[in-house]
């Protein structure tokens, strides 16, 4: 217990005493994890809606692969872009190998299926009722799924808080295609492992609040937008 | 048309003539398959939906004002339709309103689904969210905007059938048991399930005694009735009449004319039947008779009172039991 205690204060302590570094690895990761969650909601959502909506023959596989999606493990979708971006990859002429542009790609791919995969059960959440109204209003596709998604609108922002919660909080990815790079790469997650490793569970502590009391913010933030 | 849809292990197999330029009642009992039937014409099941603007059975409302789910899916020349049928439905002044009552979505789907232009309306139950005293009112608005246009009508509601249909299909366990004018239905049901279905029927039980050109005579209970249906002598029969087509008289009337039916007998129950009243005369078989209030008072019929019931022979029905 007196170890626990003295770890938390040094965490504490620690904190404080972080300064640029601290919030350099902030920066990063609510970028990285920030602009990975647009893309994975800018296509999430939409496709989401499509799956839940269409008659498509295409459905049951793409249904299938979004739920796939959704339990990938990090570090396979990270793997996936590392062989994409290597020197003889298929996109390795963009250089782009432990860079952020790379984590936002590998953190994008999980959360595109999250998005949409949410943002399906939502709309599908409806029920019967709703989604045969939506076919007898007879609108432009577009504007079904407009009117679909709005409805769910709650189910829309769970959507988003699941997509940023999973990139916010995986480390795998980001470490495969990132490297962990001090000053460069490093995000709160990898910076965990790292202290750790290195026995600094002061340190480790800290960061790990950090990163809670980021998730906590969001969701309270996005659970505003969602009572409105 | 033709339709064979499996669903939840349901078979829906209808061919049916459903005439153009006019209002046809899709009529039966809970579980018939008429909300199926509209939904495979509206195409919100199915392949090959027709052109047509449709109000499903359970109408939703999107969060959102009564207003804007009124213009969903409209322009602005049918919105203004709409905002005028909204009006003449009673809810034109709750545009602004996001809590509204069932009735009042009703409504406000009414509205929208009438003020769209395609050539076939396909309505679900238009009527049945609605008070007993505002259906009138609602039915005129739904005919007047329906117009020279065609439309399919599901109900399981006699009132509604009579006030909306022109023409009548009666749909019992997925099977299209009768389809003609309404009248016609209601007056002479095709079977005995039918004649259950829309609740207006003599059902008697007999045999054949003898026969003359279409007609037979049956005898049940001690009465001989004369209908029309080809049988041989000795079948064994049911007979079935609407109660709408039994004329009453107070006593013995001096003549019947051409009917061929006349039982006399004592009225044992009288009883109201929506707007209408249920005469019952006991003449060795009952017979139930419809009367309007009004009949009933001018004729002094009450129970225990004797009565004669006649019926012609054209408007009976004579089928195989």
């Amino acid at each position: 217990m007196e170890f626990l205690g003295g770890l938390l204060a040094d965490a504490v302590r620690e904190l404080f005493g972080f300064g640029a570094e601290l919030r350099r690895i902030l920066f990063l990761t609510l970028a990285v994890a920030g602009i990975a969650t647009v893309i994975g909601v800018l296509v999430g959502v939409p496709l989401g809606t499509w799956l839940a909506l269409t008659r498509h023959r295409l459905r049951n596989t793409i249904d299938v692969l979004v739920n796939a999606g959704m339990g990938v493990p990090p570090v396979l979708a990270g793997l996936l872009i590392l062989i994409l971006l290597w020197n003889d990859g298929p996109l390795g002429s963009l250089d782009l190998v432990f860079t952020p542009m790379a984590m936002v790609g590998a953190q994008a791919l999980l959360a595109i299926p999250i998005a949409a995969g949410v943002t399906a059960g939502a709309i599908r959440g409806l029920g019967p009722a709703a989604s045969e109204q939506l076919i007898a209003l007879r609108l432009a596709s577009y504007r079904r799924g407009f009117v679909a998604a709005r409805e769910a609108l709650p189910g829309v922002i769970a959507a988003v808080a699941a997509a940023f919660g999973r990139v916010v909080s995986e480390v795998g990815a980001v470490l495969i295609v990132g490297g962990n790079i001090e000053g460069e790469t490093q995000v709160l997650t990898t910076a965990i492992v790292q202290q750790a490793r290195q026995a600094h569970f002061d340190s480790a502590l800290a960061l790990g609040f950090v990163l809670l009391i980021i998730v906590a913010l969001v969701n309270v933030a996005l659970g505003r937008l969602r009572s409105v | 048309m033709r339709f064979t849809y499996p669903a939840d292990g349901s078979q829906l197999d209808c061919d049916v003539d459903i005439p153009t330029g006019m209002r046809t009642v899709v009529f039966g009992p809970n579980g018939a398959g008429k909300s199926t039937l509209l939904r495979l014409l509206a195409g919100t099941i199915g392949e090959n939906p027709w052109d047509a603007t449709y109000l499903p059975q359970t109408v939703y409302h999107f969060r959102g004002s009564a207003g804007w789910n009124l213009g969903l899916g409209l322009n602005a020349e049918q919105a203004a339709r709409a905002r005028h049928l909204a009006d003449r439905l009673g809810v034109g002044h709750l545009m602004e309103a996001t809590a509204v009552s069932g009735g009042e979505r009703q409504r406000f789907a009414l509205a929208r689904t009438l003020a769209r232009p395609e050539p076939w309306v396909l309505l679900d139950e238009p009527l049945a969210a609605l008070d007993t005293q505002d259906r009138i009112n609602v039915a005129r608005v739904i005919v007047e905007a329906i117009g020279d246009r065609s439309a399919v009508i599901v109900t399981h509601d006699q009132d509604a059938a009579v006030i909306l249909g022109q023409n009548m299909v009666v749909l019992i366990d997925g099977a299209v048991h009768q389809a003609g004018p309404i009248h016609e239905v209601f007056a002479q049901p095709a079977d005995e399930a039918v004649a259950t279905a829309v609740g207006l029927g003599n059902v008697l039980d007999g045999i054949v005694r003898a026969t003359e050109g279409p007609l037979c005579s049956v005898a049940s209970g001690g009465s001989a009735i004369w209908g029309v249906g080809d049988h041989e002598l000795g079948d064994t029969v049911r007979v079935m009449f609407g109660a709408e087509t039994v004329t009453l008289y107070a006593g013995t009337p001096p003549s019947v004319g051409s009917a061929r039916n006349a039982f006399s007998g004592m009225v044992t129950e009288v009883r109201p039947v929506g707007r209408f009243v249920e005469v019952v005369l006991d003449a060795g078989v009952p017979i139930v008779a419809l009367l309007t209030p009004g009949s009933l008072e001018a004729l002094g019929l009450r129970e225990g009172v004797p009565a004669t019931a006649v019926v012609k022979a054209t408007a009976v029905r004579v089928v195989p039991s």
